[in-house]
């Protein structure tokens, strides 16, 4: 498929990289030189410079026989543009980051004046990652399928979880009452698709797939904080910070917002009555413990500054918040991230990345096995992803344990009639069912991909 | 760059030149010669080849800026060590030297020879020497990126190393496509060229040598004469025609291809190619009408002209005894080249226009000091990194050929001899003047200063860096 992408920033290049890496052709347009020479010199794509908005820069990338244009750039009226212009020059479907509050209200009208096929907030999107997070306040991701009645669920596991230090095979008869499933486990960095005989240790982060309220009960049985979060600490009142006061207050939480700009508190006190907003120095440790913030279920770091986020969310774990949220963008920071206390880490631009990867995946299948959901877990190492089961599909009712398939990919869950079911040998798939896999090392685009032969 | 990623690379080379090389076997086969030349090339290749490259397989490195032009310097010279050994097993060419300049002059599409009498060669040999050319015109890399789905590798700096130019520009999104296509244009090209040649009356081994010879723009020719020796008019301006052909940027072929011819034309590169081209026949068609008459000095000035500026180096004349003006004309041509992009060698029209845009500009800054002022070309500004890395191209050739010319002197020729020597070898065109004027050849130089010349030409052919980075010891250091 041809892809044109507009702005080679983090999300673009991101994009980039994944959808290259899956054999589309891919041209980038970016008005920076320098950042054309990275792109240029670390991916196989094809760089044109010049300003994403221009008809003649977009006539040179080839925009009229582009079946995706995404136009990612930091501004909203040039992706606005360019969206426009491109559909005009007969790109197929576009695709927009539109994030400014003052257009969000109005985006379905946006949109369709614009003619832009998919609107994409990344403040949005991660608003509600955090609020997912939430819930489970130990897991460091949680990803939701059918209709959110499936989670994927992402945790450390401690020494005295009962599952630890033997084989899943020995653990699996506990789990039979809340069937849930392990479906990968990262050990020491290395992600790998679990099976009976492999052991989870101490200190590894493990992902477990199932029903969201067996999930919970899991969560209780092994001791761990499914307790509602009642109040919630936030340092930098940016967007991310707006969306998801919103939705808390809605949903009867408390919130207190320290933002460092006095109008940009104003405005914050006039959106959102009910919160407590401080304009302060989020990462001033003498105005956190001021604030009491020991006191608080869940602190959350979502400045503009990577390093503050990640200094404040740890200041704040150490004090004895019970859980803390930080904003990371820079991709390698995560992985630093990942061995500090931190509880989990959100990242709008690879939310905004892998949301869009997931939109060109289900397009690419769109005659064949349907792709629901796509998400990239464990550092991208691995991806789940939803689909529905269809004629086309092979091996309709033959037996799981006669059929054989590719190393590395799990089949998870199978939902029928909207019960999820764990699969064993005598399973099999019918048409109409939604499966979820899971798969590392793999390209998984259709359902018959996951069958080795 | 570890050592067994060298391996690899190494290995693959040597793999696929057996594979090249077996097109030798097989005329030779055709045309009932001796096979052991081949059979035994063959044997030492895949002997050597299939176990570096098993050993190096198991390397998961990536090839990184550093490593990839280790890896263009270091498959050359491969490539060019190995590609010697049927001229060794031959016996016709002498010493492992003069094999190696042989071999090294065939790939890097030179086309100087060490033999006095070429004729007495097999046809197998002679293809052989023939068909380096073609493997070296478009480049080794180009060919394993066409054929060997790498798509995980960042392979662009491999190929930034072997196509000739300041800069080099994709066709099209995938490296691996843009390969094909290039190598498309090249075969369709060689074989259009194959049919006229025939419809010229030349017989069909002889036409397929002469084509892919003018594909790579090398000059290996299968008769003493050159091109000379067929007495054909017509197959003279055809060869002319294709030389040009070969020497433009094929990146505008493939934009004329695509529809976009008004872009094509554009090219400012283009231009003054043509401009030079136009000027060098009008001088010397000029300067030996009064020996020739007109018809004749058009057809060798021509003819001349083509080879020296696509730095083929075919001969229909022998113009050692050309006027003096003349042969600064010929030196001029061989320093300019071809185009970027091309399969010609030099300095590229494209360097020259940035130099001369660069003086234009230089010139203004003194003439308004608080100017701003910036680099155009083809209508886009030009980074001052682009610009500057030019300068120093050009800074860099001229101490190589100074350094290159010292110790060539050291022989005892005259001062045209040694300096048309270099001048030919590091911009790939084939014959000079004096000693090594079209009707000689490089036999009478020492060993010293046929190896001096074989570097100057693999430093020519892959634009100077590859080749240094190869005897700089940090680059071989792990970090």
């Amino acid at each position: 498929m041809r892809i044109t992408i507009v702005g080679g920033g983090k999300v673009g290049y991101t994009i980039a990289e994944n959808l290259a890496n899956e054999k589309h052709d891919i041209t980038v347009v970016e008005a920076k030189a320098s950042v054309i020479e990275k792109i240029n010199e670390e991916l196989d794509v094809l760089c044109i410079k010049g300003n994403g908005a221009s008809v003649a820069v977009l006539k040179e990338a080839g925009v009229e026989k582009t079946d995706i244009f995404i136009a990612t750039t930091s501004r909203d009226e040039v992706n606005m543009i360019a969206c426009l212009t491109a559909k005009s020059l007969g790109a197929k479907y576009t695709i927009a980051r539109i994030r400014d509050f003052d257009y969000t209200d109005e985006i379905d009208l946006l949109t369709h004046e614009l003619k832009i096929d998919l609107a994409i907030n990344p403040e949005s999107a991660t608003a509600a990652s955090i609020s997912r997070l939430m819930r489970f306040p130990d897991a460091a991701d949680v990803e939701t399928f059918y209709h959110g009645r499936i989670e994927l669920v992402g945790f450390r596991a401690h020494d005295d979880d009962f599952f630890t230090e033997r084989s899943l095979g020995a653990v699996g008869e506990r789990l039979t009452n809340e069937p849930v499933l392990f479906c990968a486990v990262e050990h020491k960095g290395i992600t790998s698709i679990p099976n009976g005989s492999t052991v989870i240790h101490s200190g590894d982060k493990v992902y477990m797939i199932g029903a969201t309220e067996n999930i919970s009960k899991f969560f209780a049985k092994i001791g761990r904080n499914t307790r509602k979060v009642k109040n919630v600490f936030i340092i930098g009142g940016g967007r991310v910070a707006t969306y998801l006061s919103k939705q808390l207050i809605k949903a009867g939480t408390d919130v207190k917002i320290i933002e460092q700009n006095y109008d940009t508190c104003v405005s914050l006190t006039e959106m959102l009555p009910s919160a407590i907003i401080i304009s302060g120095d989020g990462t001033d440790q003498n105005l956190l413990d001021l604030e009491n913030v020991s006191k608080y279920d869940c602190f959350l770091s979502l400045t503009g500054r990577d390093e503050d986020n990640i200094i404040a969310a740890l200041y704040a774990k150490q004090q004895g918040a019970k859980n803390a949220i930080a904003k990371v963008n820079r991709q390698n920071y995560l992985r630093i991230v990942d061995s500090l206390e931190i509880d989990s880490i959100v990242s709008p631009k690879l939310i905004t990345a892998y949301g869009i990867i997931r939109t060109v995946r289900g397009m690419l299948n769109s005659h064949g096995s349907q792709m629901l959901s796509l998400y990239k877990i464990a550092d991208g190492e691995a991806e789940a992803m939803e689909f529905v089961v269809s004629r086309s599909t092979k091996h309709l009712g033959t037996p799981l344990k006669d059929i054989r398939m590719r190393p590395g990919v799990l089949l998870a869950l199978i939902i029928r009639n909207g019960v999820p079911i764990i699969p064993e040998g005598m399973d099999c798939l019918k048409a109409g069912d939604n499966i979820i896999v899971v798969s590392k090392g793999h390209q998984i685009l259709d359902i018959n991909d996951i069958y080795d032969d | 760059m570890s050592f067994q990623i060298a391996g690899k690379t190494a290995g693959s080379i040597m793999i696929l030149e057996a594979a090249c090389m077996s097109t030798g076997l097989l005329m030779s086969i055709i045309y009932g010669e001796d096979l052991r030349p081949f059979l035994y090339s063959i044997g030492i290749l895949l002997l050597l080849g299939l176990p570096l490259y098993k050993i190096g397989k198991r390397s998961k490195d990536k090839y990184s800026v550093k490593g990839g032009f280790i890896t263009v310097g270091l498959t050359w010279l491969v490539l060019s060590a190995f590609g010697a050994l049927p001229f060794l097993f031959d016996g016709h060419f002498g010493n492992y030297i003069n094999c190696f300049f042989e071999a090294v002059s065939g790939f890097t599409t030179t086309g100087s020879t060490v033999l006095s009498d070429i004729e007495p060669l097999s046809k197998g040999m002679l293809w052989w020497r023939s068909f380096t050319h073609f493997i070296g015109g478009m480049g080794v890399l180009v060919l394993v990126n066409a054929i060997l789905p790498t798509a995980k590798d960042k392979s662009h700096h491999l190929l930034k190393a072997e196509i000739p130019g300041p800069t080099s520009d994709k066709l099209v999104p995938k490296l691996s496509d843009t390969s094909k296509i290039l190598y498309g244009m090249y075969i369709a090209l060689t074989l259009i060229m194959v049919l006229c040649l025939l419809l010229s009356g030349i017989g069909l081994y002889d036409a397929l040598n002469i084509s892919v010879a003018t594909a790579g723009t090398g000059g290996f020719a299968v008769k003493n004469l050159s091109i000379a020796g067929y007495y054909n008019i017509a197959a003279e301006y055809i060869i002319s025609i294709f030389m040009f052909l070969f020497s433009i940027n094929f990146a505008l072929y493939f934009l004329m291809l695509t529809g976009k011819v008004k872009q094509a034309l554009k090219s400012e590169e283009l231009h003054f190619f043509l401009g030079l081209v136009f000027a060098a026949i009008l001088v010397i068609t000029i300067k030996i009408t009064n020996i020739y008459g007109l018809a004749d000095a058009f057809r060798y000035a021509l003819f001349t002209v083509a080879s020296v500026v696509s730095t083929t180096g075919f001969s229909n004349i022998d113009y050692n005894n050309w006027p003096a003006l003349c042969e600064v004309v010929i030196i001029i041509l061989m320093l300019c080249g071809a185009c970027a992009g091309s399969t010609g060698g030099g300095v590229k029209s494209a360097r020259l226009v940035i130099l001369f845009k660069t003086l234009r500009q230089e010139v203004a800054q003194y003439i308004h000091p608080r100017a701003v002022n910036v680099v155009r070309y083809d209508g886009k500004v030009l980074q001052e990194k682009t610009v500057n890395s030019v300068l120093r191209f050009f800074f860099i050739y001229t101490v190589i050929v100074f350094s290159a010319l010292l110790l060539v002197s050291l022989d005892g020729f005259d001062f045209r001899t040694n300096f048309s020597a270099v001048m030919t070898c590091i911009n790939n065109v084939g014959p000079g003047f004096g000693a090594v004027g079209p009707a000689e050849n490089f036999s009478a130089l020492s060993g010293l200063s046929k190896i001096v010349l074989s570097f100057s030409m693999l430093i020519g052919r892959l634009e100077i860096y590859p080749i240094i980075i190869l005897f700089t010891p940090s680059a071989w250091r792990k970090d």
